[in-house]
Formats: structure tokens, sequence, C-alpha cells
């Protein structure tokens, strides 16, 4: 094997855009999230949900698609107030898993961003590039998590399997 | 390729990045500037042999519009947005 | 036979005998040899033919420095334009040098010769100027140019592309940079050191030299394994970095990766610091016929028999002005080589220099005025530079050197100047410009300790704590007097090999008029191409400032290019090799749609869609009618997945879309849409869509599918630089929301067969409105929109319902005879509709008074973006182009974008055909154009004007030529 490293597709995953300042979205949501991540492209995860800091004044909810009807029902995107924004986006990404001792030469295909665990350690969580195109990179135990416009799965599939040739 | 100063997300590579134009003059109100002005206000954008502060949207990244100031000699990012990490 | 292989050392393993072919005849050479080397020990001299006199040449350098023999490899290996010292010999390769046909013994271009001096520098320009230079550029770059493009991918392997990052980039592992990788990588810094050679040493590998007692490769050695054990080094070999950008962005072309599938690796490397220890390159002496074959740098002469086991010949002359010539003596007497004597231009030749060759000839205060031989150099002419005889000796080789040049080209590509040393007479690099910094023979230290100490100390100015101590070199003190080319030099005085400019072209070119160094370089070509002046280029300067009078720090340097070296395209486009450059998006369907046959095209934003689902047999038209006249006459779906959408939130949103969009949406009540234009603010139309409001403080905008970023952008931008106060969040939900747009007369009684908790009466879900429900047991949010002028219900579903959706929709609309529909039919009922589309009406130039929309303008808002340029423009004298049906008669088919003029009279034009399409509605051709005055115009005939004169009169008409009053759309 060229690379030491295999990736998969994981599953749709139940994603919410939530907008707006830290506060207002604690009061909205209250003790159902993860703590809100202080630093800057960083994640914080508790019992199967994270919660990625991924813009100013922006974050992004991931949890297993099964969760996405209690969330919808527990983060009531429709009547929150003005001052937030929650939207169920969960089908505009497609998510593949790269792991392995060589996941970070592989991204490196594809992504200008510096890998090293220095500058992106356990929990960091950025909008970067991979393949041209916008891409969330989160690391993972064993690897890399990408997530990309749900319509370049296929895509970024086959690119990725001309990079494990 | 240059490294650009997001200052969301820190230095990135120039290709996360999308180019707004040089910085312009604030919008004057339409409806109190003569047709000269305005024309001059839409055409005329700062083209300096130095630096020049222009707009950079993040868009393969946290999508933050910010201004570098860019000496156009040399790609030497002489000023970076006030906050950049 | 490698008759010129020396019975024992060098760096190659005799035990492994590879074959080769070379210009059509087989060879054998060892492992380790590079196709130089091997072609040496095989006794071939004439390996080439010049660029432009086709004059016969052989192999000059030993490394990327050769001027004079590129290669082609072909096959698997299949790259152009290589310098064959650069090439690592391998079993089963082809290759052929680039420049002549059919070989370089038989060649037919060698009758240039004949004319050489009526091909001074410029005969071309000034030569085939009339009617212009590209009529006989195509034959001229045949005769002269260097390989062609391989015209076959590898059949095997692939190339990739990849990014790094590193604190230290370190160009080159010769003793210098590899002092400095050992310094920094202790010092725990991520470092990345590349070196073009196949194996680490740099010039070690050359040269018989000595570090702390050892051989100096024993000390290469210990190294190289003490940076392989850091987990913070990376080291690459067969690495060339070969551009050097701003902001410390390098590029890297690796040619043997260990993923044993890549052909060729290609690294983007962002640095934080960069140290060139890239050596220094010996430049020749110029002297008449100093391209003979034989005639060979020194170091390169050193290298081929130390490094390789080869003889380039067996009685050798020596041609010198410094010090560096003399190891080269030395070793090549070791070996066995007969040295008939050392010409040395120095009156006073340096006593540590004689020591080394104690028992040979010196010829000082002399100089070779021309080789002689034509095929292969059989000796040469000696005269001493204040007068006197010419002496001949014989000789099957001369090597010479006219000092050497630190490779400044990194250094020079970061924009960092150069500056000219007396001393080793060279330029030097001067004050960083960059991050960077160069050390070694790189800097001008020519010397062993002094490379040795300058890689330690250059590096611990990265690192805290003192530097390395350094080992101790033993190595022959370097002086040099330089003498930039052979005043009495008899015969063609050559400066660059590699593009045959000799010393009277740069005369001629001073002569007439360019003077400045870079006017020099252009004229004559001197420096150019693959070459970069690696050998050439201080001559030419030193040329340039002899015949000026003035000093070479006057002339300065040319500006150094990137490629360093060839580069294959190939690495640098990555694994990226197929049509697809960019990738293409898919919708859930995209398999369907080909399960079907659908014919596939990008359709905007690289979105993949089916244009047209022919059945067997069918064309385009055929298949696109058939689709048409399902959705006019009974039911259609289309997939509109693709357009553009985004769910803006917050109080202010009324507000910012009233300054978006030129009509009031602000007044829009939750559950209804309205359709509305954006201008940027010189008045031209951005883009078109629908925007629904979902309650007080949430919306939905559709942007057209190639505009969806542009729109992203643009609000993002206006939101965050003009009014960051605004309460506003926009949120892409393009691939959140997909739809299968129903459309067509019998659009409602599919509705009602799929079954949905929505009342799809027109009283109570009117045209323009929208419902969030059930469709086919989906949660669907329904849009009552239209694209075809037909009654149509957009049903929105999350993408990963949208399969199933779709087959519900084929299966209930099945007893009315549903069709899919693809992009050329959906074009085609928008223009009977007369819909605009983006591109095609909407050309950049148009407002929306032009289409005949002024009603969209508001006149009740007093500022919107566009505004203010719509109405300036339109109250000048200019005449507008405005939209207008155009019926061809007689009845046939006008291509997009023909123009139309006066009376069709070959004149400016008046305008244009933007669309004609077959209309099912008439059973004829209906088009939309944008004519001068057109809206006045409706009634008369235009004519629209072909290529080549051919006229075709059209009926002009009001833009819609299917159910004006949009009744249809309503029911």
């Amino acid at each position: 094997m060229p690379y030491e490293a295999t990736f998969d597709r994981l599953a749709t995953q139940a994603l919410f855009d939530l907008k707006g300042p830290a506060r207002q979205l604690r009061d909205w949501v209250g003790e159902l999230l993860p703590e809100f991540p202080e630093q800057a492209n960083s994640g914080t995860m508790t019992g199967g949900k994270a919660l990625y800091y991924i813009g100013l004044d922006h974050w992004l909810l991931r949890a297993e698609l099964p969760e996405e009807q209690a969330l919808i029902a527990e983060l009531r995107p429709a009547d929150a107030p003005p001052d937030i924004s929650i939207v169920q986006i969960s089908d505009t990404q497609a998510y593949f898993r790269i792991t392995g001792s060589q996941a970070d030469e592989v991204l490196a295909i594809g992504c200008p961003m510096n890998l090293h665990a220095r500058e992106f350690g356990t929990g960091a969580a950025s909008f970067t590039e991979f393949f041209g195109l916008r891409a969330l990179v989160t690391r993972c135990d064993s690897g890399f998590d990408v997530a990309v416009e749900q319509s370049f799965g296929p895509m970024i599939e086959d690119y990725l399997n001309r990079a494990l040739r | 390729m240059m490294n650009i100063p997001c200052p969301f997300c820190g230095p990135r590579n120039e290709s996360e990045f999308s180019f707004g134009g040089p910085l312009k003059p604030d919008r004057p109100d339409p409806n109190a500037t003569d047709d000269e002005q305005w024309v001059g206000w839409l055409t005329e954008v700062p083209n300096p042999h130095g630096p020049v502060q222009e707009k950079w949207w993040h868009v393969k990244g946290c999508g933050t519009w910010f201004t570098i100031w860019r000496d156009t000699r040399s790609h030497d990012i002489v000023e970076g947005p006030l906050d950049a990490g | 036979m490698q008759v010129n292989r020396l019975s024992h050392g060098g760096r190659i393993n005799r035990a492994r005998a590879l074959s080769f072919t070379f210009n059509g005849r087989k060879y054998q050479g060892f492992e380790g040899d590079t196709l130089a080397s091997a072609l040496i020990a095989n006794g071939v001299s004439l390996t080439a033919r010049s660029f432009k006199y086709h004059r016969p040449r052989g192999i000059v350098g030993a490394g990327v420095e050769e001027p004079s023999t590129l290669v082609e490899l072909m096959g698997n290996d299949a790259s152009a334009n290589r310098p064959v010292t650069t090439v690592p010999l391998k079993e089963g390769l082809i290759a052929k040098s680039v420049n002549c046909w059919p070989s370089p013994a038989v060649d037919i271009g060698a009758v240039n010769q004949l004319f050489a001096r009526f091909i001074p520098a410029g005969f071309y320009y000034k030569t085939f100027k009339w009617p212009n230079w590209h009529v006989y550029e195509p034959s001229i770059r045949k005769a002269t140019g260097l390989a062609g493009t391989p015209q076959e991918a590898p059949d095997q392997g692939h190339f990739e592309a990849r990014y790094a990052h590193c604190d230290v980039l370190i160009a080159g592992a010769g003793p210098a940079g590899l002092l400095a990788a050992l310094t920094v990588g202790r010092a725990g810094l991520r470092v990345m050191i590349a070196d073009e050679g196949t194996e680490a040493g740099g010039s070690l590998l050359s040269r018989k030299l000595v570090i702390d007692g050892q051989p100096a490769m024993d000390w290469v050695a210990a190294t190289v394994a003490e940076l392989h054990d850091m987990p913070n080094v990376k080291h690459l070999q067969n690495a060339t970095i070969w551009a050097y950008r701003e902001h410390n962005y390098l590029m890297v072309n690796e040619r043997a990766p260990e993923n044993a599938s890549l052909l060729e690796r290609h690294w983007r490397v962002r640095a934080g610091h960069v140290i060139t220890a890239t050596g220094a390159i010996e430049r020749g002496m110029v002297f008449g016929n100093n391209d003979r074959p034989g005639v060979m740098l020194a170091s390169a002469v050193q290298t081929y028999v130390n490094r390789y086991g080869a003889r380039p010949g067996k009685r050798a002359m020596i041609f010198t002005n410094n010090n560096s010539a003399y190891a080269v003596a030395a070793d090549l007497a070791a070996a066995g080589i007969e040295i008939v004597a050392i010409v040395d231009s120095r009156d006073d030749v340096p006593e540590v220099a004689r020591a080394v060759v104690p028992d040979l000839e010196v010829v000082a205060g002399s100089v070779v005025t021309q080789a002689q031989g034509l095929r292969r150099v059989r000796g040469v002419s000696v005269v001493p530079r204040s007068g006197g005889v010419s002496r001949t000796y014989s000789c099957d080789l001369l090597a010479h050197s006219g000092g050497w040049n630190p490779a400044v080209h990194l250094f020079s590509q970061s924009r960092s100047p150069l500056i000219y040393a007396e001393g080793p007479a060279t330029f030097v690099p001067d004050t960083p410009a960059q991050s960077v910094s160069a050390c070694g023979a790189a800097e001008g230290q020519f010397e062993l300790s002094a490379a040795l100490h300058s890689g330690a100390e250059t590096a611990a100015e990265l690192c805290e704590g003192p530097a390395l101590t350094p080992p101790e070199g033993e190595d022959l003190a370097y002086a040099i007097e330089p003498l930039w080319r052979v005043e009495q030099a008899t015969g063609k005085a050559f400066l660059d090999l590699q593009n045959d400019v000799s010393v009277d072209d740069v005369h001629l070119a001073i002569r007439e008029g360019y003077a400045n160094v870079e006017h020099v370089k252009r004229y004559t070509t001197g420096g150019m191409g693959i070459d970069q002046g690696k050998t050439g280029n201080i001559n030419i300067i030193g040329t340039v400032a002899l015949h000026q009078g003035i000093g070479m720090d006057e002339v300065g340097t040319t500006t150094f290019r990137a490629p360093y070296t060839p580069v294959s395209f190939g690495a640098i486009g990555g694994f990226r090799d197929e049509s697809v450059v960019l990738p293409y998006r898919h919708t859930p369907l995209t398999k369907w749609n080909m399960d079907q046959g659908a014919f596939m095209y990008e359709a905007g934003a690289r979105w993949r869609r089916p244009g047209y689902f022919p059945h067997p047999g069918e064309g385009l038209q055929e298949a696109t009618n058939r689709e048409c006249e399902a959705v006019r006459n009974g039911v259609g779906v289309y997939d509109g997945s693709p357009l553009g959408t985004f769910e803006l939130k917050g109080r202010d949103v009324g507000k910012f879309l009233d300054y978006l969009y030129t009509n009031i949406m602000s007044s829009l009540k939750p559950g209804f849409g309205r359709y509305g234009l954006m201008l940027s603010d010189d008045g031209l139309i951005l883009d078109d869509g629908v925007c629904l409001r979902l309650d007080e403080h949430r919306w939905i905008i559709s942007t057209s599918t190639g505009h969806a970023d542009a729109m992203n952008s643009h609000m993002e931008e206006l939101l965050q630089t003009e009014f960051p106060d605004w309460n506003v969040f926009v949120t892409t939900v393009t691939s959140q929301w997909n739809n299968a747009t129903i459309c067509g007369p019998k659009a409602r009684d599919v509705m009602v067969e799929l079954g949905t908790d929505i009342d799809l009466s027109p009283e109570a879900f009117p045209f323009m409105t929208f419902r969030d429900g059930h469709v086919a047991g989906l949660p669907a949010r329904v849009v009552r929109v239209s694209f075809t002028g037909e009654l149509s219900f957009e049903v929105n579903v999350a993408p990963r319902h949208l399969r199933a959706l779709w087959d519900k929709v084929l299966d209930a609309g099945s007893p009315h005879g549903i069709l899919p529909v693809g992009s050329e039919a959906s074009h085609v009922l928008r223009v009977e509709k007369g819909f605009l589309s983006l591109g095609h009406e909407v050309d950049g130039t148009v407002d929306p008074f032009d289409l005949g929309m002024g009603w969209v303008m508001s006149k009740k808002k007093a500022d919107y973006l566009g505004k203010r340029s719509v109405h300036l423009r339109r109250d000048g004298p200019g005449v507008r182009r405005e939209l207008v049906g155009v019926i061809p008669d007689p009845d046939r088919m006008i291509p997009e974008g023909a123009p139309l003029t006066p009376r069709g009279e070959k004149r400016p034009t008046e305008g244009f055909v933007t669309a004609c399409v077959w209309s099912v509605v008439h059973k004829r051709w209906v088009g939309l154009a944008l004519l001068e005055n057109g809206h006045a115009r409706h009634g008369e005939t235009a004519q629209v004007r072909l290529k080549g004169g051919e006229l075709i009169p059209v009926r002009v008409t009001p833009p819609v030529h299917y159910d004006p009053d949009g009744e249809k759309l309503r029911t």
C-alpha cells in the first residue's frame, strides 16, 4: 500500500449551523450543548455531540443522524430569537474519515493548511481547502474527518481513491 | 501564493481566500452627490505602486471579510488585520 | 564496450550492469551511473547538436549545469529536454538527443553552420518580420526548438502534488546544507532538506576530501543517518527546489519518491525560513571553438573520474584562471589520465596550487585561443597573454575552469539582491528580501572548512544556544584572477552554449543599442531557457563590462527565473491528470440520470446535469422536442436542486433585501414569494431570483445556479463591511433543499396522486406562494414558481429523500406520460416564455428597462444598489439595446450570438440574437434578441447578418412567444 492510510465515507451527520453571540446561543439552548469552545477553530464534545467554533460568532453542532429529530425539537430553529440563527444543514455536507499513521500525508495532497499537531492538535476543527473546495477538517482519534459540500462528495471519493493508489 | 493573515484563523494559504479589491472610500449618498462624484467613486480604484489597503474574504475558511495592507511591489503584507491571530 | 570505464573506483555498482538505448544504439552502463557518465564510459563523445547552428556538441558538465546535451526520454519515462547529466541510468532506458535529426552524427540541420555568420543575434527578429513573426514562427521553432511534448501519458504510475510546512527548508545536502540541517534538526525545529542529487554529499561526491581525518563521504553517511533518525527532519533526495515564490513558498520537484506508484511528486512548501546551500556552479573559459566535444568543465571531468569511474579522455589539457583545476589535475593524474599541461592565465600561480601537482607542466600567463578538431577536440592553441608565438598541444580532452559562481538562483528568485565580490570574482547573495539565508559555496565560501563553518553559523542564527563546532575539512585554498573571455580567441567563442550565444553576439547587441544587461539577455537570448545562466551568465556580464569599460557591479545581473531546472508538467498537475481538472458536482439523481442514458454535461457552477434523455436513435433535437411537448401538453419533472439557496435570519433582513433587490421585498407577507432583480452599484444586472418569507425574521432567497457563490460573497461583503450593525445572518442551504419541479398542465394531478396534506387548489395555494407540509409522505416545502410558463410545483425535500421522491413522482405521473426534463428542454421552454437567462439576455450591458422590466425598479425606495447608476446611464444620449422576440422568416435556425446589422449592411451591429430554439408550441424557430430601440420596433423586419454576408430576415415581436398574459402558470 502506497500510504499507511484508508478512508471511509461516513453516513450523513446531524449538523446545525449556529450563529450569533455565544451568550445568546447559550441562553437559548441551555444545558443541551457541550461547552462553547473559546479557542478559534477548536471543538468541544460531550455525550456524542460536538460543538465547533469555526468563525466569528459562528458554531457548528454535530451529532449522529438518529439524534437529529430530537435536536430539532430541543433547538427549535423556527422559534429562536432574531439575535441568533439556527439552521439545520445535515444534508449539506459529505463526510469522509481518513485514518492511519499517514493520514496527514494523504490530507496534505489536497489541503494547504498546516496539519502538524503543534498547529492543529487534538480538538482542532477548521474550515480550509481540500482539493480546491471549501472543507471542514477536524481531528479524530486516528486521523481526520473532512466534510465538503455534499454535491462534491462523489468527486472527493474519486480523489481519495486516486490519492491512495 | 501568499500567506494571508486571517483575523480569526491566523495565516492561511492565499488559495483559501477570495480577493475583494482595494478598499474604496465610503459609498457616498447617491442622492446627495453630483454625477461626476458618483462616477468617480464608482470607477476610481486605488492603484498605488506600493502599499495598498485591500479587502479579502476567507471564503474557504471562516468566512470573514477583512483588510490588509499589501505592498504591490513585493507582496509583502505590511500591515495585517488589527486582531490577526 | 565500456571502453572508457576505469577498472576501479567511483560510486557505481560494477556487479549490476544496465542496458540502455541512446539515439537508437544499445549500450551498457552500471547501477549508479547517469546517462551522461554511461555515455562517457562507452566512449560516446558526439552527443548533441547545438540549438541554432547545429554545431557538434558533447557533454560539458556533470550536473544540472549541463548546457549542451539535452535528451528526450521515451516510453514510460517520457520526458522532454532533460540535461543528460541529470538522468539516472536505469534498465531499459531509451533516450535520444533533442536537437538533431536523424542523429548528432548525421544532422540535416548542420548545414546552418555554413551560414553561421549570417545568423547573428537578433537575426530572426530582423529577418522574419513581414507580414509578422508568427507566420514564420512554427517552422523556425521546429528547426531550432527543443524536444516535443510526450504524446502519451506514462502507462504505469501517476504524479502527485501536495503541500508541506516546515520551520526551515534547506536547499542542498552538500557539506554546508547537511551541517545546517544537523544544527536546526538537533534544536528540534521542523526541518525539510531537499537535494537535487541521487545521493547526499554535493561536491563531496566528486572530490577526494577529508573531514575530521576521515574520507568526507564517511562524515556525510554519518550525518545523513543522524538526520534520518530525527522525527522532525524530512530529507528528500532527487528533489530539486526549483522555484522560490512570495511569502516563503517554494516548489520542490521530487523525481524518485519512496512510494513506488509515484512517478514524481511536486511539493508546495511554506517555510518559516529558507537556507540556500545550493553550492556553486563552475563557469567555463571563453575561447575559440570552446564548444567542441571533449571540451569540458574541469569539475565535470573530476566528477566522471572520481564518482563514476569513467574517463572522458586519455590525454588531457587543463585551462584555468584559479586554483580549483589543480585539484582536478591531481585526481586525473591519479586515475592514470595523462595530463599534457596546465595552462593558467595568471602570471603568478600560487605555490599551494603548484604543490598539488609538482610533476606537471604549468604554462603560466598563457591562454588557450582555440580548440582544434571538429567532432572531437584534437588539440589546443596556446599563446602567452603578453604576446608571442602560438604553440599547439595535442590532446583529446580539455578540462577548463573560469572560476566558480554561487548557485544564487533560488536566493535571487526570492527577490533578494546580489552583489559583486572582488575576492571570489563573482556575484554573491546580498541583503535578504524574505526570510532566507545562504551558506557554503552558495554564499561564496568555496573552501570546505569555510563552507562547513558557514553552514553551522547560518543555522545557529535560527536556534537558541551556541553553534555546533563544525568538523575540520581540508581543502586547497581558493584563489582566482578573473578572465571573462580570451581576447586573443580565434573562431566562435561561446558564452552560452545552450543558446549558441557568442562573444560577437553580445558585442553586436551592444553596438545596436541593447546595452543594458537585461536587453542583452533578450536580444541574444543568453541565459534564457533551461539554462537560466548557470554556466554563461557571469561571463556575459564580464564581456559587457569589458566592452563598455565599466565595473561588474555597474552591469549587474539579470533576474533569475523559475524553474531552476526543467520540471515535468505532470508533476505540477499532480494526479488531476484526466479531463476533470476541477470536480463536478452531483445531485442525488446523477447516477439515475446516467442510468437512463442521459446526455450529461456541466451546466453552471460545475454542476453535472442532464442535457436531455434520448431514446434509442434520438438526437438532441428529437429528445428535446419530446420533453418540451410533455411539459406543454402533459407533465414533466425537472431536477432543480442546483439552484443557489440561502436562509436569511434577523430583524433587518427586510431592510437588507430592499437594498439588495431593485423592488421592495420588506412588504412581503409570510408564506408569499416575490421575484426580484439584483443590480451591482454600477447599474448592471447581477442576478435574479425569488425571495420567500418564512416568518417575521426568516427568509429564503434563491439565486441562479451559476451565481450562488458570487451572491454569497456579495451578501457577506455588504453585511460585514458596509452594515456590520445590521442584524442579518446568512446560511447557505443549497444542498439542504433539493427539489423535483413538477411542471405542466397535469402537474396538479400528479401532486394529488402523490398524496399531500397541502391544499392544492389555486385559491388556497396561489402562484408565488409556498406551503410546508408532506408530499408522498416526505417532509417537503412546496413552492409555486415557474420557469417554464406552465403550472408548476417545486417540491423541495432534503437531499437524502430526493431519490425516493423522484421515483414516486415518476410513478404518480406515468398515467399522464410524465417525462424527466433536461437542461435543453428547460432552455427551450424559457425562451418560448421570454424568461431571462443570465449570460444570454443579461450580458453585462443591459439594465431592467432594456429587458422591459422597468416595473421592477422601485420608485418608492430612495436608495438601493444600482439605482443611481441605471438612471444616470439612461439619462445619457446613448441608444439602448432592448429585448425583443425574433421570428426568422424564412423559418430556420439562427446561431446564438448572430449579429443584427442595420438593413443587413456590413456595418457596426445594432444587436444580436441571444437565443433561438425550435418552438414546440409554434412548430417553428423562435428567438430572442437584444436590438437597438427594439421596444419601438415590434412588427418591423430586422436583418441577421452571418459570417460571409448571408442575411436572415427576422420579424421583431414582443419577447414573450407563449401565453403572454401568464394565465397558465397561475392556474
